[in-house]
C-alpha cells in the first residue's frame, strides 16, 4: 500500500517504515516503540486524515499536536509516517517546550493492540512500575488508579492484576501495553505467582478507597 | 466515627493550605500568623499550628485532613500528628532552590510513614519554571528506598480534581501495600 512521504528539502532525507494506511493506533505504537528502542535522535511526524500532522521530538520527549488528547482520536486514519535522522545539535522539530510526550504514549498505550498483548511483550511474564505515570495530567479511570496500586507493590501477570482488581483482562493488558510504552515497567519471567484475592462485595465495603471514589463521585 | 488523618506536609509556600480548601466539604479552619522569613516564601502569612478540613463519607466515617507548619521550629507538631496519620501528601513547590533535597528532607522527617507506602508527593508550580523531570524526583526517592515506588505528581493545588486524583491515589497505595503486606505476613 501506498506511503505517503513529504520530505522537508534541504534536510536529511526521511525515511519511510513501510506504514500502511491504518485505522486507530497499533502501528503507530509499533512505530514509536521501534524508534525508542533506537536509542538514537530520530524525529517522527504522522499523518492523519482530518488531523493536522502529529510531530514528535523524541530528544525533548515532547510532541506537537493541534488535537488536544482530551479528545484523542481512538478510529484515527493513519495515512504515513515519516522518520527523520537528526542530531543532538540539530534545532527543535517544533517550539519548545512542546507537550510532554507521556501523555500521547498513555494515549496510544491504551488504544493499541485491542486489549491483546503489545508485541514486544513476550508471553508468560509479570510486570512491576518503576514510577508511577504523572495521573493529574492523563485521562484514567479509577480501576486503572487500583491497578497502578498494585503493579507499584508487587509483580503481577495480566491475568494475576485483572483478578486482583474485578478488571476485564483486555483492559489490564491495555494499561500494561500503556505503561511499557512509556518505558515505567520492569518485567521479569522469575517472579513467583502473585497471591491473588479477587475483591468480593464484602472486600469491596471495606475500602476506603471504594467509598471514598463514591462519596467523590469517580 | 471511623476517621482516616491524612497530612499535608511540605515547605512553605508549597500549597498545602490551598490544596485542603480544594478537597475539604467544611469551611476550612485556617490558623496564620505573620511571616517572619519572606526571605523563603514571600507571602505576608503563613501557616503556623494547623489547617483542619474533612470529607465526609457517610454519617459515621469522615477523612480528616490536616496541614502543618513547614517551618522547622514547628517539628513539635509533626511528631503529635504522624503518629494519628493513615497517609501523608508532601507538597514541594518546584520553583525552590532544591526542591528534591526538601523533599527528601521531609521525607526523613517522617520515615514512618513513608516506610508503609503512605506517601504521594506533589510537585506544585512545575508550570510556572523548568525544575527537576518527575523522573528526577522518583529516581531520588529510589534512592532511599529502592524497594518503593512512591507516586509522584505535578499538581495545582487549586484545581480539586487534580487533589482528589492525588488523594485517591494515597489510599489505594496505602490498602494495597497492606493487602500484600498482609499476605507475606500468612505466607510466613
Amino acid at each position: 500500500m501506498a506511503v505517503e512521504v513529504n520530505q522537508v528539502a534541504g534536510e536529511p532525507a526521511s525515511v519511510s517504515m513501510g506504514f500502511p494506511v491504518t485505522v486507530g493506533w497499533t502501528h503507530a505504537a509499533m512505530a514509536v516503540y521501534s524508534v525508542l528502542r533506537l536509542n538514537t535522535p530520530v524525529n517522527l511526524k504522522m499523518h492523519i486524515e482530518m488531523h493536522s500532522p502529529l510531530l514528535i521530538d523524541f530528544r525533548h520527549h515532547a510532541f506537537s499536536w493541534s488535537t488536544p488528547l482530551e479528545i484523542f482520536p481512538v478510529d484515527a486514519v493513519h495515512t504515513g509516517l515519516e522518520t527523520e535522522p537528526t542530531s543532538d545539535a540539530a534545532p527543535p522539530l517544533f517550539e519548545l517546550p512542546g507537550q510532554d510526550l507521556d501523555g500521547l504514549l498513555w494515549e496510544m498505550g491504551i488504544n493499541s493492540f485491542g486489549g491483546a498483548p503489545a508485541y514486544w511483550l513476550p508471553p508468560d511474564e509479570r510486570y512491576r512500575l518503576t514510577r508511577w505515570p504523572n495521573l493529574t495530567q492523563h485521562r484514567h479511570t479509577m480501576q486503572q488508579m487500583q491497578m497502578m496500586a498494585v503493579l507499584g507493590n508487587t509483580f503481577v501477570s495480566t491475568s494475576e492484576l485483572a483478578k486482583l482488581t474485578g478488571a476485564d483482562e483486555s483492559d489490564a493488558q491495555r494499561l500494561i501495553n500503556a505503561l511499557s510504552l512509556m518505558r515505567i515497567l520492569t518485567r521479569t519471567s522469575a517472579a513467583p505467582a502473585a497471591v491473588v484475592v479477587a475483591p468480593t462485595a464484602a472486600t469491596k465495603r471495606q475500602s476506603l478507597f471504594g467509598r471514598l471514589r463514591k462519596r467523590l463521585g469517580r | 466515627m471511623a476517621e482516616h488523618v491524612i497530612l499535608f506536609t511540605g515547605p512553605m509556600g508549597a500549597g498545602k493550605t490551598t490544596a485542603i480548601e480544594s478537597l475539604s466539604e467544611i469551611e476550612v479552619v485556617r490558623t496564620e500568623a505573620n511571616n517572619s522569613e519572606r526571605h523563603i516564601a514571600d507571602k505576608p502569612t503563613t501557616t503556623v499550628a494547623l489547617d483542619y478540613g474533612e470529607i465526609l463519607i457517610g454519617a459515621e466515617e469522615k477523612v480528616r485532613l490536616y496541614g502543618i507548619p513547614g517551618q522547622k521550629r514547628f517539628d513539635f507538631m509533626w511528631a503529635i500528628l504522624k503518629k494519628r496519620a493513615k497517609g501523608m501528601i508532601l507538597l514541594v513547590n518546584s520553583d525552590a532552590p532544591d526542591p528534591i533535597e526538601e523533599m527528601l528532607s521531609f521525607i526523613e522527617e517522617f520515615r514512618e510513614l513513608y516506610d508503609r507506602g503512605g506517601v504521594v508527593i506533589g510537585v506544585s508550580r512545575a508550570d510556572v519554571v523548568a525544575g527537576p523531570t518527575l523522573g528526577d524526583y522518583s529516581d531520588a526517592l529510589e534512592r532511599t528506598n529502592p524497594d518503593m515506588v512512591i507516586p509522584v505528581f505535578t499538581v495545582d493545588p487549586r484545581n480539586r480534581d487534580q487533589m482528589e486524583n492525588v488523594l485517591l491515589a494515597l489510599i489505594a497505595n496505602i490498602e494495597m501495600r497492606a493487602m500484600f503486606g498482609m499476605m507475606t505476613t500468612e505466607a510466613v
